[in-house]
């Protein structure tokens, strides 16, 4: 079974065009584990600013209403993407999963579908 | 043989990561555990540990936990235990160790308590899961403090019994925050809410401050006024009627 480095690992191996991941825990902002990313791009910083979209989002449901749940945010800049998968189950409560893929090789659907099952081992 | 020491946690966990040591520095407010100068367990009586998250969340079923308590306690072998028994993935309990380990540092750390002794090659019964940096553990949980402040400055609603204010409602409230505030009784504290709803305590902590700032909660007792600052002197001499009694009683549960 994978554990968090293996995890991070298989992100940036089987997704195509995927260049950086990050776990965060976007109660605190930090980021529990990073790989990728590199000099030019800032993982921590990525990881600390998208907890605010994650927060300010959740907190627009909860003005709006709504009950449900967030499954992913998806930025779409003119050559990047970037998920944004908020973990499930009891103990990832907290916690989302950055990714930043290059949209030249991306592929959304295959992203979000390898992504959903690299996400079971990180959840209790 | 351990080392008493009477500086400030975070200054003495600096040094002893400088040297790579191994061992246990016990504050205050709790025990750091490192091993060759790196963070790799935190345990605070103020935050639950891993054990209560797990089971309370129904993650791992009690006799699942206790049954790797009693196989790999000794060998400090928990963690794995509970991995090759294919009760949890690696991975999830890395995310939950480093949760707990956080969650315990924010009130060793991040208020400036000494450090009381450093025991060399104390190693702790979980066992090795991950380790982070001193710095990184320092850092963040100054940070947190600071976050916490933001909320609402009074640190006291992290570690006393809290009691809801008379006269106000709950409508309108997230639901995090509302599961929180019925939780609020007057005997309880923010560690064992977090323990009742098995929920991160720093996560908790949050939504109390909130409920706090928004006057729906405070502590059931008063806070003891805060003595005059001054610089206490070094080697200061704990004044403690029982610690005799207590250092006999400890010493004789490290010899079993």
């Amino acid at each position: 079974m994978a554990n968090l480095e293996t995890s991070l690992k298989e992100c940036l191996g089987s997704i195509d065009g995927a260049t950086a991941v990050a776990l965060v825990d976007y109660t605190s902002g930090m980021a529990l584990g990073t790989l990728g990313g590199g000099k030019d791009f800032n993982l921590e910083v990525a990881a600390a600013g998208n907890t605010d979209v994650v927060r300010s989002k959740l907190r627009t449901m909860e003005h709006l209403g709504l009950k449900d749940e967030i499954e992913d945010i998806l930025i779409t800049l003119n050559t990047q993407y970037h998920m944004i998968r908020l973990l499930k189950g009891r103990g990832g409560n907290g916690l989302f999963l950055y990714l930043v893929l290059d949209a030249s090789r991306a592929n959304l659907a295959m992203a979000r579908h390898q992504l959903r099952r690299i996400e079971g081992d990180l959840e209790v | 043989m351990t080392r008493v020491t009477t500086t400030w946690t975070a200054d003495a966990l600096a040094a002893l990561a400088a040297e790579g040591a191994t061992g246990a520095l016990s504050g205050e407010r709790g025990i750091v555990y490192l091993k060759a100068g790196r963070v790799v367990h935190v345990e605070s009586a103020f935050a639950p540990d891993l054990g209560a998250l797990l089971t309370r969340s129904g993650a791992v079923p009690p006799d699942g936990w206790w049954e790797a308590v009693d196989r790999g306690g000794t060998q400090h072998r928990v963690g794995h235990r509970l991995v090759d028994s294919g009760r949890l993935a690696a991975g999830a309990l890395e995310v939950c160790h480093l949760g707990a380990l956080f969650d315990a540092a924010y009130f060793v750390l991040a208020h400036d308590t000494r450090a009381q002794r450093f025991r060399p090659g104390a190693v702790h019964w979980l066992g090795a899961v991950r380790s982070v940096p001193v710095d990184v553990v320092v850092r963040e949980s100054g940070r947190r403090r600071a976050l916490l402040d933001r909320i609402w400055p009074d640190p006291a609603v992290d570690t006393l019994p809290l009691t809801r204010v008379p006269g106000t409602g709950s409508a309108a409230l997230p639901a995090r925050r509302s599961r929180i505030l019925t939780q609020v009784d007057g005997v309880r504290t923010a560690a064992q809410i977090a323990s009742a709803l098995a929920c991160r305590t720093y996560h908790t902590l949050v939504e109390l401050r909130r409920l706090a700032a928004d006057g729906l909660v405070r502590t059931a007792v008063p806070t003891a006024p805060v003595p005059p600052p001054g610089p206490e002197p070094p080697g200061v001499v704990w004044d403690d009627p029982d610690t005799a009694l207590l250092r006999r009683l400890r010493d004789a549960l490290e010899a079993l």
